[in-house]
């Protein structure tokens, strides 16, 4: 076993007491199992790309470091299913399925740095998630290291299976609350023949929301459809990804300028550096203000005024970048003040949870603001049943204690 | 006729129930039990205490209420077309039939949200937003009668989940009563839910968490244009090979149906759809999307069919006609009524690639019985579906069908499948859960249905292989700091 201990290591500002990076998952059951007999408390790191998420968890005895477990376990390339261990990086896997043109419909940010078992942890997604979903519509099994140590699997290796109860998707968003997450197994998709981007600009909300709507009308699919905000005219430019066969891309890239043009807006084929997933990134790991926000799209003009251009006017250096079809924004920047900010994000909260959505931090630095600004917001009224499942899976409350959704 | 006596707590739970949902509403008349005595899987009967045909939310946690009281078991039950036994009866219990709950709530296009009660027929969804452009994709080969509530339990699929995903891809909030008669919404209509997954704790949760009364299901646009196509090989091999080479050359199909020489003469027996009855196999196949896209997928899945030996490829010239190829395929379980006296139906799953070599082996396993199988199945995704074959009158037959079933599940978990593609395990398959899983994984999924019912109120003896208690949650529970003080300070 590799013990990399490393000063300073802390999740959310929790000083990790010692750090241990399992060579195999018979030694990660292993820690698993010794922190439960001397009842320590344990918190996973992949890549380390999402630990601004959550609470502060109560104390971390053990931190288990996944950089060794990245083995493929399984690729059958005939059924389109892959089995890999926590700690490969999105990039690493997607590189061994390339040879058989074949990928993970997912395009999280980060993908050469975060791990497969943190992203499935905190349920990332990227652009693409339009036309392919979340982890949760990927994911067919998972094995997961149980707070008592004991090795447990869920699903199976097959696309369609409904036998027990959905441990894989229970695992995913579980924030490392429930147990490990040992292995995953996916079903993947074809490398598409042509993958295009189009540019449309620039537009207030309101045309971005007649964009989406007449794209949904002419029944195009797109793979993507994103949009960022320019912080000094507040309009919008949107991003969108067209994949499949040449012939088919070519007809709706042509189609969408067409709609664009009906609606008084310009269009311009995009450059390779300037495809969605790109865009994406470097808007949500900017500034030291983050946030993820979910409102019903249908809402989005509304969504737009009331919450997140106030929160944009007031960070310094504000970006954005909204999903209009899915009702998804990522806004991040720079606090320009703790009074000022808690302010901002407080009443785009407010905002959002009037229109049935929520606001969540994904990364806040100044502790200030953090104290003052719950991480999560109102929990769901089902949240009895979380505290429940939480006492069944991890009753001593020793993995990531209190990071969670309302100190789960 | 002589009647036994009725006993005296059976009277009061009787008189409750009539209480909460009025007495035209509660079945207790032994003769009318019998219409409730099994579902789908019609060879297993039990006859329940009670019946109860609640029409709304309140109704239904009033009738838990009474049988939490009472300490009697409640089994849930939609359109009883399950075939995994999941709205069997057991012995004592209150079935609570959820088929008055027949409304549709909202309909929310510009979200592409519904709301429905689960009594709503799955097809009904569709029907009630075909004319805006839209429908509800889970479409199970019942669709015409089973529901929605059904479908939630089951985590039902059909032949068009290979592209757009199961039961549990498409509710994002339910409205659940839980044993004690609290009433909890799962999951978020509006958006991305906060914490924990529990809409797919919910969703195939084989009734053992609670009763679905209202759930809100995503709408998808209908695609651009669909292509179909029919083709005939001569054997299973080749069509198994067809499908793996559409699939390789980068093609998702929405569907793709595969049908042997038996479950053809059954099809054209009881439909009257024109298939020659001369081949190996049959495959039939949706793409569907943009109109060039699918021009060209549809284009090249028929060439690569034909190198792949093909017999014959047709297309349909009309909706008509393609409507009528699904007909044939999606009635084909009712169909086996015309080449046998009776079925056993499996649901078994493989890895794709390993079609051809399973099916070999279920025919060798069947005929060992001496029985036949007819196969008619999803392709695409490795869910078989052989149907074993036999007569009820023949002393010993339907044991050995029975026999061949179990060994066909054998065959699926050993080239690293599944028990259930669809179905459910239900009563049917419980014991094959302890081949599939181990104990420490059947305890971790225990712990999920302790969560939301830890007295085992709902459907007992379903699913897992050996009762399993829940018992109390060991160790002390510390609240973290923030659950202490109150959560979601804003």
């Amino acid at each position: 076993m590799r013990d990399v201990r490393v000063g300073g290591t802390t999740v959310r500002g929790t000083p990790a007491r010692s750090i241990v990076a399992p060579g195999d998952l018979a030694e990660a059951a292993a820690v698993l199992g010794d922190a439960a007999s001397r009842g320590d408390a344990v918190a996973f790191l992949g890549g380390g790309t999402e630990l601004g998420l959550g609470y502060a968890p109560s104390r971390v005895d053990v931190l288990v470091k996944t950089a060794h477990l990245c083995r493929v376990v399984e690729y059958a390339p005939a059924d389109m299913v892959v089995e890999v261990e926590a700690g490969i990086t999105l990039a690493a896997m997607q590189r061994a399925l390339a040879p058989h043109r074949q990928r993970l419909a997912l395009d999280a940010p980060y993908p050469e740095l975060a791990t497969i078992g943190g992203l499935v942890a905190t349920n990332a997604f990227g652009p693409r998630r339009l036309r392919f979903g979340t982890f949760r519509d990927l994911i067919v099994g998972v094995s997961m290291i149980r707070a008592d140590g004991e090795r447990v699997r869920g699903g199976g290796k097959v696309v369609k299976n409904v036998a027990g109860f959905d441990l894989p998707k229970l695992a995913v968003g579980s924030l490392g609350t429930l147990g490990m997450i040992a292995t995953a197994t996916f079903r993947l998709h074809p490398v598409p023949e042509v993958a295009r981007a189009i540019r449309v600009g620039a537009c207030g909300a309101d045309g971005l929301v007649a964009l989406t709507r007449a794209t949904i009308a002419n029944r195009l699919e797109p793979a993507a459809f994103v949009a960022t905000r320019d912080a000094a005219s507040g309009t919008y430019e949107a991003h969108v990804l067209f994949e499949g066969f040449d012939a088919g891309v070519a007809e709706q890239i042509a189609r969408f300028a067409t709609i664009a043009e009906a609606q008084g807006l310009t269009s311009e084929s995009l450059g390779d550096g300037e495809r969605p997933g790109a865009l994406d990134e470097a808007a949500r790991t900017h500034g030291d203000v983050r946030v993820r926000i979910s409102v019903p799209p249908g809402d989005f003009v509304a969504f737009e005024r009331d919450a997140l251009a106030p929160l944009a006017n007031v960070l310094g250096d504000a970006r954005a970048i909204v999903y209009p079809p899915l009702g998804i924004a990522f806004v991040s920047g720079y606090a320009t003040g703790v009074p000022a900010t808690i302010a901002a994000l407080q009443g785009a909260r407010r905002a959002v949870e009037a229109l049935h959505g929520n606001l969540v931090l994904t990364d806040v630095r100044d502790p200030a603001l953090g104290d003052a600004v719950d991480p999560y917001g109102t929990v769901p009224p089902s949240f009895f049943l979380m505290q429940r499942l939480k006492e069944r899976f991890d009753p001593a409350r020793r993995l990531n204690p209190g990071r969670f959704l309302g100190g789960l | 006729m002589k009647t036994l006596p009725i006993p005296d707590r059976d009277v009061a739970i009787f008189r409750e129930l009539a209480g909460v949902v009025g007495p035209g509403r509660t079945i207790v008349d032994l003769a009318e039990l019998r219409t409730y005595e099994c579902d789908g899987l019609a060879g297993v009967r039990v006859r329940p205490l009670a019946v109860v045909l609640p029409e709304t939310t309140e109704e239904v946690a009033g009738v838990v209420r009474v049988a939490a009281a009472h300490g009697i078991p409640i089994v849930p039950r939609g359109s009883g077309t399950g075939l995994s036994g999941g709205a069997l009866p057991v012995p004592g219990c209150l079935l609570v039939v959820l088929s008055r709950m027949t409304r549709i709530l909202a309909i929310d296009l510009e979200n592409q949200r519904m709301r429905v009660q689960p009594g709503v027929i799955n097809l009904d969804v569709t029907r009630a937003i075909a004319a805006d452009g839209y429908y509800y994709a889970p479409d199970p080969s019942s669709q015409s009668v089973c529901s929605i509530g059904g479908n939630i339990a089951e985590n039902s699929g059909g032949a068009h989940c290979l592209k757009y995903g199961f039961t549990v891809n498409h509710v994002v909030a339910a409205t659940v009563v839980l044993a004690d008669g609290r009433v909890v919404t799962v999951g978020e209509s509006a958006s991305d839910p906060l914490g924990y997954d529990l809409i797919a704790a919910v969703v195939g949760s084989e009734g053992l968490v609670g009763i679905v009364t209202e759930a809100v299901v995503r709408i998808l646009r209908v695609p651009e244009l669909t292509r179909t196509f029919f083709a005939t090989f001569p054997s299973t091999d080749e069509a198994g090979a067809c499908v793996s080479e559409i699939v390789a050359a980068g093609i998702v199909p929405a569907a793709v149906e595969m049908m042997d020489t038996l479950a053809i003469e059954a099809i054209v027996k009881a439909t009257g759809v024109d298939w020659p009855l001369d081949v190996g196999a049959a495959l039939l196949m949706d793409v569907d999307g943009t109109r060039a896209e699918v021009e060209h997928t549809a284009g090249a899945a028929v060439e690569i069919a034909r190198a792949a030996g093909a017999i014959e490829v047709r297309t349909p010239k009309s909706d008509a006609e393609r409507a009528l190829m699904w007909k044939g395929r999606k009635g084909a379980f009712a169909a086996m009524g015309r080449i046998s006296p009776n079925y056993y139906v499996q649901d078994g799953v493989i890895p794709r690639s390993q079609i051809s070599t399973v099916l070999r082996e279920i025919a060798a396993v069947t005929a060992s019985e001496g029985l036949r199988v007819a196969n008619v199945f999803h392709a695409g995704d490795g869910n078989l579906h052989p149907l074993v074959l036999y007569d009820a009158r023949v002393p010993g037959e339907e044991h050995r069908a029975e026999t061949v079933a179990g060994k066909i599940l054998q065959i699926c978990i050993r080239y690293g499948g599944s028990i259930t593609g669809e179905h459910g395990v239900g009563v049917d398959k419980a014991v094959y859960m302890g081949e599939l899983f181990g104990d420490a994984d059947l305890e971790t999924m225990n712990f999920v249905r302790c969560t939301f019912d830890p007295e085992r109120t709902f459907n007992p003896g379903k699913v897992f292989p050996t009762p399993r208690l829940c018992g109390d949650v060991p160790g002390a529970y510390a609240p973290h700091a923030v659950e202490a003080t109150g959560v979601g300070r804003g």
